[in-house]
């Protein structure tokens, strides 16, 4: 067992974290936060740079988690325009990939991915949208909510039923990509989020959207299968996620407790702090191997969801307990500083792409299914 | 005060707060506490509920201001503690040595403001605001409430701690975390008027702050009531898998223990025989902790609609951090609570 990165994942991790220092400035990170603005010139800039490499899934991992050790916002935003291009690498047809996923592997375009509806997040199957066919073509109607980069994405992958549940919920659902600018689809940004607020999210609407049929991607009625297959990687990115926001509240509160110590106030370091910041270290230590043993499997294309359940779950949770004990050690200076923000950004982590209760479902459901078959 | 005036006082703060909080609770966290709503609380009487009558305030005793703080402080705890900034801090600190100042911030005619980051975790030394014997000038930053008449600062070398009146000019820092109804500000001073309130400037807002254990828990309670509230209610009518969220067995249990939890503290704020200083700081010490994973609860069980202002639960989740950090001391709390329960200065290593 190595517990080495390859030298190709270390020189990508070495660039992140180098762009990071460079393009993600607490100053700036204030103003798009503040402002609830999308840093698109940053996110051109990783995909100039090549920090933005999706065709080497490791590479992401460790560079997602480098920006956002810098500012979630600003590194969510660099690095998902291509959020739900899995679905169509996956199970989509070779015109749709040369159509759809080229302009976004170069950054050119921006896509996005649209299960989530103001009915139901954690219950996908619950989606009412609906794409009825048309002769050559779907009308879809419905909408969609909390979609990332759905105020500015080109495209999206998105979840609608085509036909009646036969019994099963999940049946009769289907994946198309539908394009942002088809008549009589609107999208509202949403804005007042807690944290996060350098990313785009929107509500989607579609009234009589006609989506050409040669759009539906992969099999009609499969779309719940895809979905699922898709939340398996997307998880471990968010991990990735999780776990930058914990280190950059770890390297925070060091520099913190570094600067009291320099400036005579070491007693100020009591051991109940010293014992925070192990814990902290600890978790993001734990989350770290969690993450890289679920991602092991699945970029080797042997998806264990269990532990990528497990990886999201604990990493989240790392994220918003280390954020919330950074601003208890930090106090005043941390409050007015970058730490407040971490602290807002880390909760959605429990939340988006599956909240902290599903991942423990599916872990239990897992397990328990493993027992009773013997394994 | 009896328990029936408490309740009658708590109706009394509910009607106001439906009538004249509901509707802008999104407007005064985007936007500040706004003129209007200062002089609204000070007409109801409750901007300075615990300031003696004969400085303007309702004097009401401590049980109906820890009711009035708790029950703002549901609704929107910048508002509790705008009043409890007024009514204890500025009213305690200012007190005989300017009684106008007092009235006239009782009465909403003038906002006042403290800075005491220089005694809360994480502060630096006090720097910028000088005092030259004619006049004081400089800046201060982390001022709580940031567009004040009145500035209560220490001064940088000396320590002391002066009443500044006039000659003020703030600027709203980036700081969007906490108390956003009141907000966090950089004063720069330019002032003649002035009157020293202390010589040892730190060792007044310590005693100060620390004598505001049970207000602090009343706007600690506020906020986990508030968060427990909107999440009962939310959690009967969403449904996820057909059957409403309060269904599944994670999410009522924890909600039961924290709302016993809640009912519990609220008794021992309201026992009105609660007299010794150790009681007092443990209720407090509780009282920050549940609203800190009562307003992380709420939040997660609103999933997305949580994350969002409009459904009103985040502010608690932000709110409750905040309180920890810009109302309370909490590591001076656990050494102040350990040398209680050991009878001699412990846990300080």
């Amino acid at each position: 067992m190595d517990f080495d990165f390859p030298e190709d994942i270390v020189i990508a991790r070495q660039k992140a974290s180098d762009f990071a220092k460079k393009e993600i400035k607490p100053e700036d990170a204030r103003v798009y936060d503040k402002q609830e603005k999308f840093p698109d010139d940053l996110r051109k800039k990783a995909f100039e740079l090549g920090i933005v490499d999706y065709t080497n899934p490791w590479s992401m991992l460790v560079t997602i988690e480098e920006l956002c050790r810098a500012d979630a916002g600003m590194g969510i935003a660099a690095t998902v325009s291509l959020f739900g291009a899995e679905v169509i690498m996956l199970f989509g047809s070779d015109e749709q990939k040369q159509k759809y996923l080229g302009s976004v592997q170069t950054g050119k375009k921006i896509m996005g991915l649209a299960v989530t509806e103001s009915g139901g997040g954690s219950d996908v199957a619950g989606i009412k949208t609906t794409a009825k066919r048309e002769g050559d073509k779907f009308i879809v109607n419905g909408s969609k909510m909390f979609i990332t980069n759905g105020s500015i994405a080109d495209f999206f992958v998105m979840l609608v039923r085509t036909s009646s549940p036969d019994g099963k919920r999940h049946h009769g659902l289907s994946t198309i990509v539908v394009e942002a600018d088809l008549p009589g689809f609107t999208k509202n940004k949403l804005s007042g989020k807690l944290g996060v607020r350098a990313t785009n999210t929107a509500e989607l609407i579609l009234s009589n959207v006609e989506v050409p049929a040669g759009n539906l991607i992969g099999e009609e009625g499969k779309g719940f299968y895809y979905i699922m297959t898709f939340f398996n990687i997307s998880r471990a990115y968010v991990a990735a996620q999780a776990i930058g926001i914990a280190q950059g509240a770890l390297d925070r509160i060091l520099s913190h407790l570094g600067n009291l110590a320099k400036s005579g106030r070491s007693e100020e370091i009591t051991e109940e702090i010293q014992f925070l910041v192990a814990d902290i270290a600890t978790r993001v230590e734990a989350s770290r191997l969690l993450t890289y043993k679920a991602a092991s499997f699945l970029f080797q294309f042997k998806p264990n969801p269990t532990l990528t359940s497990m990886a999201k779950a604990y990493a989240s949770e790392t994220a918003v307990f280390a954020t919330e004990k950074a601003l208890e050690i930090t106090g005043v200076s941390g409050i007015t500083g970058d730490l407040e923000r971490f602290f807002r950004d880390a909760k959605i982590m429990e939340i988006w792409e599956g909240t902290s209760e599903i991942e423990k479902l599916i872990i239990s459901r897992n397990l328990l299914k493993e027992a009773s078959e013997g394994n | 005060m009896p328990s029936e005036e408490q309740d009658i006082l708590k109706s009394a703060v509910q009607e106001f707060a439906q009538k004249s909080l509901l509707n802008n609770l999104l407007k005064l966290e985007r936007e500040g506490i706004d003129d209007s709503m200062v002089r609204a609380l000070a007409t109801q009487g409750f901007l300075g509920s615990r300031i003696p009558e004969k400085y303007g305030g309702s004097g009401i005793d401590q049980s109906g201001y820890l009711v009035v703080l708790e029950e703002l402080a549901t609704f929107s705890p910048s508002v509790s503690a705008l009043v409890m900034l007024t009514s204890s801090v500025f009213a305690q600190l200012v007190g005989d040595m300017d009684p106008e100042a007092v009235r006239r911030v009782a009465s909403g005619e003038a906002m006042a403001s403290v800075a005491f980051d220089s005694i809360l975790e994480g502060n630096t030394t006090v720097e910028g605001l000088k005092e030259s014997g004619k006049s004081m000038t400089g800046e201060r930053k982390h001022i709580l409430n940031a567009n004040p008449d009145y500035l209560i600062s220490e001064a940088e070398g000396s320590g002391f701690l002066y009443l500044i009146k006039g000659g003020i000019e703030t600027k709203e820092e980036d700081q969007i975390l906490s108390f956003r109804g009141i907000k966090l500000g950089t004063a720069r001073v330019n002032c003649s008027t002035y009157v020293k309130l202390a010589d040892n400037g730190k060792k007044r807002l310590a005693e100060v702050m620390d004598s505001l254990d049970l207000e602090i828990s009343a706007i600690a309670l506020g906020i986990s009531r508030g968060a427990l509230q909107k999440v009962i209610e939310y959690t009967k009518v969403r449904k996820t898998f057909d059957k409403p969220l309060k269904d599944y067995g994670p999410v009522a249990s924890t909600i039961s223990k924290l709302m016993s939890e809640q009912r519990v503290l609220e008794m021992a704020l309201h026992n009105q025989e609660i007299e010794e200083e150790k009681e007092k700081l443990m209720i407090k010490v509780l009282a920050v902790d549940l609203a800190k994973r009562a307003s992380k609860y709420a939040l997660q069980f609103h999933g997305g609609y949580g994350y969002i202002e409009d459904f009103g639960v985040e502010k608690y989740y932000r709110d409750a951090m905040g309180l920890s950090i810009l109302l309370q001391r909490s590591r001076s709390d656990n050494q102040r609570l350990a040398k209680e329960i050991f009878g001699e200065k412990s846990g300080y290593l």
